[in-house]
């Protein structure tokens, strides 16, 4: 290699470079396959994720409360069995601000082909924080129960918990 | 830019010879960057049709274009199958030198119409990162013999860029006190919230009970961690880059082993890049193959 290719090697990389900045920082950090790699560079911070849980059998009163994670009595639906992805099903349960009739049907539909005749499957969203200093409490907020082909709101929570306002 | 020499001659090692060894390495390279290229795309086309129902979460040109005209009528396979016929084609160095550019604008195209559900995933960024170098060097790059050297050289700044750009992420977003051990708690108990929705039972390995236990023991292993990202920009140096490599393999098992997160097409593309292997190849083969000086 010639001190005329290093230096042509070095300016193409430059303009990756510059390319590379310029999508970044106007994209928020990620155009693939671009990223700053920001994943767990805020540290600390409360986090939500969502399950699904099968409450077929379970009183109808209570599986709207909300509990701890050490109190859960409902088994866990493995999302892996029905195809669907877990990280996607989270983001699309948490990142959600307006619970309108088409993304409960998304949703409904998500699980459609799989859902047992008669069954009762409860969306959870579970949420970790870290208190007093020394200990993580998760906590499970059942949101909305999928059921007879119909999805329903909890009747434990008001309608700012499925319509966020933005500030 | 006198600084920049260095790096440069780290990189592109411009004083050592050709070998076969090493051409014939930067064709299974090749091949491997094209294998996870052609299986990931088949993957997201696969999801894409059978799951996805709405955007959540435009991603890079799907800012700009409504993605979910991709969700049916099997359109996201056919692009897949476009890449898979493009990989080919360019791989045997038949057709126009601007195949792979086109295969790359494809491939994010797929990215950003399988991912627009929400989850921000990295695991195949190193791939996609690759087949852009081959595209730019196939492309731009002036000397088809010194091309292979570009190629991976210029991987290897991205590599090394990206391990220190997330080291630096981390120190803005949180500051000094980001490997505090308690911050590693929060995360083990989200990443266990995941696998508990995935399989449906969870219970934590050794090293997660280590970790939980101890807040010391949680602190020292994120204090390894950062500092492994930091010195990633050392891949940049052919001398450092094998102990780099180890360090940061290292730092992937331990990330998969304390949050599940598994990284297998960027471990294995580590492996493969890290390392001279064509050293060993080169006490194999004393001439070039005939089909990899073809297609070169």
């Amino acid at each position: 290699m010639k001190h005329a290719e290093l230096k042509s090697g070095m300016k193409i990389i430059g303009i990756i470079l510059l390319v590379f900045a310029g999508t970044v920082a106007t994209h928020e950090g990620e155009f693939w396959p671009f990223s700053i790699y920001p994943m767990f560079s805020q540290a600390g911070n409360p986090w939500t994720r969502a399950m699904v849980l099968d409450v077929t059998y379970h009183d109808s009163e209570e599986i709207w409360e909300i509990h701890s994670l050490n109190e859960r009595s409902a088994a866990v639906i493995s999302l892996r069995n029905l195809g669907v992805d877990q990280i996607d099903f989270s983001n699309f349960v948490s990142k959600t601000e307006h619970w309108s009739e088409s993304r409960k049907n998304a949703l409904s539909t998500m699980f459609s082909n799989d859902f047992p005749d008669g069954s009762r499957w409860m969306i959870v969203k579970v949420r970790g924080e870290l208190v007093q200093e020394d200990s993580v409490i998760v906590q499970i907020q059942p949101l909305l129960l999928l059921s007879d082909g119909e999805v329903m709101s909890n009747p434990l929570l008001d309608n700012s918990h499925y319509f966020i306002e933005e500030e | 830019m006198k600084w920049v020499y260095p790096i440069a001659k780290g990189l592109f090692e411009p004083n050592r010879e050709n070998t076969p060894g090493e051409n014939l390495f930067f064709k299974l390279f090749e091949l491997f960057i094209l294998f996870y290229t052609v299986k990931f795309s088949f993957e997201w086309a696969h999801y894409t049709q059978f799951r996805n129902a709405e955007v959540v979460l435009p991603l890079g040109i799907a800012n700009y274009i409504d993605v979910s005209i991709f969700f049916d009528n099997y359109l996201s396979f056919l692009i897949a199958l476009a890449i898979l016929v493009i990989a080919i084609v360019a791989f045997f160095r038949k057709g126009p030198k601007w195949l792979y550019m086109v295969a790359m604008l494809l491939f994010h195209l797929l990215y950003v119409i399988r991912f627009s559900q929400g989850e921000i995933p990295h695991s195949q960024n190193l791939i996609g990162l690759s087949l852009l170098c081959f595209a730019i060097g196939l492309i731009w790059y002036p000397d088809k013999r010194t091309m292979p050297r570009f190629i991976i050289g210029s991987i290897l700044f991205f590599i090394g860029l990206g391990y220190t750009s997330a080291f630096v992420a981390k120190l803005i977003g949180t500051g000094i006190h980001w490997f505090d051990g308690r911050h590693l708690w929060l995360w083990i108990s989200e990443k266990s919230i995941d696998i508990l929705s995935r399989e449906g039972v969870y219970h934590p390995n050794f090293l997660q009970s280590l970790a939980l236990n101890s807040v010391g023991i949680a602190s020292l292993i994120l204090l390894i961690g950062w500092f492994t990202e930091f010195i990633g920009f050392t891949l940049w140096w052919h001398k450092l880059r094998p102990f780099t490599t180890t360090l940061l393999i290292a730092m992937h098992i331990g990330i998969t082993l304390t949050m599940n997160i598994r990284f297998d097409a960027f471990v294995i593309q580590l492996i493969l890049i890290g390392y001279p292997w064509y050293k060993i190849l080169d006490i194999y083969f004393k001439e070039t193959p005939a089909w990899v000086a073809r297609t070169l």
